[in-house]
């Protein structure tokens, strides 16, 4: 029983990484209606960059800051320099998913000279014990929790109360509409990239501090976990992500105490799946996974 | 150029060309994206595999755990390799091409390859996890040694003869009623559905006889390399046939061939080239710029010349409306 207790403290932390994640990339397919299959690679080139900056000597909650400002600034120029182009020139939705995926491959391959094979890890203390009841967790655990909640009210915020994030559900809801009505579409389609891309990049270095050690076969990893709890909250809808990341956190930490850690990927798969037969839609989505492409 | 590299290389060209006809039929010619592919091709590998192979405690393979080893018949393991693509298509059709959404079809597949790979590569008593399975029997090993030019000779015409046989069935099926269906389908698929067209029974038949044809091609490699593990069937070999298709050109045949020969087999053989010259380029650069080239291989050629080297042919009927 303190078995799963403490696998709960875990989850908790997990979910936390997740749901910065799965945000992110939700609210780039909702708004920009385009599945981003290299989400998972930016994250990991994202570690990286915090990686080098740590090993300067920097600490690792610098290192966070810089690594999403590179998730930013790449994201806005894949979308500026390949997503764009490509959709401008009426490239089928299938194309975008074959490009992307191209896209993947080309930056872990190009990352592989570079950083090479090998696992590394952010040198950073892992701060003191905190025990609440049986959970055990580390200060820094304590720290991403943080993290991630308040970039999630930081979100909330942003889409609820603010002229550009209604403006990017006016453009999620229907971009044509949206241009007509005056919203400068292009500049918002912009400024989603640039906020996703700061959520892919900080992710991404949350995930590899969460994690031991990373290498660059972790991209895919990471895009699996993230697709399922996107997937699982209905693609799309950011508060969907949110709950999604909290069932797959807590889901795969759980079966990671009861059964072996090494198949933490392949139960969120299996979640992914139930997902897909029962309710492809998501938990929360009214259009989803259903409706016809466009 | 020696015998031994000559027959390798037809072989290898010959499997990527039964690979691609099959990834044609389904992404080409019924606008399935199977990023799954790869994994019907291992399937049929390692059953084709276990089924020649004698049983894991045997002496000479008792450095391995695996189910099965069966020691049967040429030509055995490989009707096995197809009917198990085709029986692996069921279960991963059924949950993903009945509700969902083109593009989730895709990454539903994708997601697929991966988690297969992670799981065979860490259980390992199934099929010998990341290590894989070795010393696999050639076909009909205990008539003609393997080891001789003969042998190579005769394994190169069944690969002939599995090339011609494929191509008669898939080319049956493309420019049958059935296939013009299955175009139909791709085009539009609201639009197939109104003249009474079942999608997702065409889609489910694309994918199964797309199945059993990859299960095929994957027992005939492992014939003739004796070896499978989960470092050759990682997803980004799916990609590369993508790219084959892509370049050859989406819905036909002979770009499906020629795209096979120009892909797969191409950078094969510049990769052979490039490591033997002296560039001094650090170990593991040249396969990572690779990919890389193939990735831009398929964005240039979606960009400049999305039908490929060899377009579809328009299909036309006489006496039909002109539509120009």
């Amino acid at each position: 029983m303190n078995l799963l207790v403490e696998a709960f403290g875990f989850g908790l932390v997990s979910m936390s990484v997740i749901a910065i994640a799965a945000v992110g990339f939700t609210m780039q397919f909702g708004i920009t209606n385009n599945i981003n299959l290299a989400y998972g690679e930016v994250m990991i080139s994202s570690a990286y960059v915090a990686y080098y900056v740590n090993r300067a000597g920097i600490s690792i909650w610098i290192g966070m800051v810089a690594g999403a400002l590179f998730g930013a600034v790449f994201s806005f120029l894949l979308n500026r320099i390949v997503y764009s182009p490509f959709i401008r020139k009426g490239t089928s939705q299938i194309g975008m998913v074959i490009v992307s995926l191209a896209v993947s491959l080309m930056i872990a391959n190009l990352l592989l000279p570079i950083v090479g094979y090998d696992y590394v890890s952010y040198q950073n203390s892992t701060g003191e014990l905190i025990h609440i009841g049986s959970i055990i967790l580390t200060t820094n655990q304590i720290g991403i929790m943080a993290v991630s909640v308040a970039l999630m009210v930081l979100i909330h915020g942003l889409l609820k109360y603010t002229r550009l994030g209604k403006a990017m559900r006016a453009t999620a809801a229907n971009p044509t509409l949206a241009r007509n009505c005056g919203i400068p579409t292009q500049r918002v389609i912009d400024a989603v990239w640039l906020i996703t891309g700061a959520l892919c990049g900080l992710a991404g270095v949350v995930a590899a501090m969460n994690s031991d050690s990373f290498a660059i076969v972790n991209g895919a990893t990471f895009l699996i976990t993230v697709l399922a709890a996107a997937v699982l909250g209905g693609a799309g809808q950011p508060y969907g992500a949110m709950i999604g990341a909290v069932l797959i956190g807590l889901i795969t930490e759980l079966s990671a105490a009861i059964w072996s850690p090494e198949y933490k990927e392949v139960v969120a798969f299996g979640v992914l799946v139930l997902v897909m037969v029962l309710r492809p839609q998501g938990l929360l989505a009214r259009r989803g996974a259903m409706a016809a492409a466009g | 150029m020696n015998l031994y590299y000559g027959a390798n290389l037809l072989i290898y060209a010959g499997v990527d060309i039964i690979a691609c006809l099959a990834l044609n039929l389904q992404f080409g010619v019924s606008g399935i994206v199977n990023f799954s592919f790869i994994v019907f091709q291992a399937v049929g590998a390692y059953t084709a595999a276990v089924l020649s192979m004698p049983n894991d405690k045997a002496f000479g393979y008792d450095f391995q755990l695996y189910v099965g080893g069966y020691q049967l018949p040429f030509p055995i393991p490989w009707i096995g390799g197809a009917v198990a693509g085709g029986l692996l298509a069921v279960p991963v059709g059924l949950v993903v091409l009945r509700k969902l959404r083109a593009d989730y079809q895709a990454i539903a597949l994708l997601v697929t390859s991966v988690i297969a790979n992670t799981v065979i590569t860490n259980a390992r008593p199934f099929l010998n996890g990341a290590a894989g399975l070795a010393l696999v029997p050639p076909p009909l090993a205990d008539q003609i040694d393997p080891n001789t030019a003969p042998y190579q000779y005769f394994y190169v015409g069944l690969t002939i003869l599995a090339v011609v046989l494929v191509l008669f069935v898939v080319n049956r099926v493309v420019n049958s009623p059935y296939g013009r269906s299955l175009r139909a389908m791709r085009e539009r698929e609201i639009a197939a559905m109104a003249i009474g067209k079942n999608p997702v029974r065409l889609k489910m038949t694309a994918f199964i006889v797309g199945g059993v044809i990859a299960g095929f091609s994957g027992a005939l490699l492992v014939g003739f390399i004796q070896f499978w593990a989960p470092s050759v069937w990682l997803y980004p070999e799916t990609i590369i046939l993508f790219a084959a298709i892509i370049v050859g050109g989406r819905g036909n045949n002979v770009g499906a061939i020629l795209g096979a020969l120009l892909v797969p087999v191409g950078f094969e053989e510049v990769t052979r080239l490039l490591n033997n010259a002296p560039l001094g380029l650090p170990a593991g650069v040249v396969p990572a710029l690779e990919w890389v080239a193939i990735g831009l291989l398929i964005m240039g050629f979606l960009w400049f010349r999305p039908d490929g080297v060899r377009p579809e042919p328009r299909r036309v009927f006489e006496g039909g409306p002109d539509i120009e």
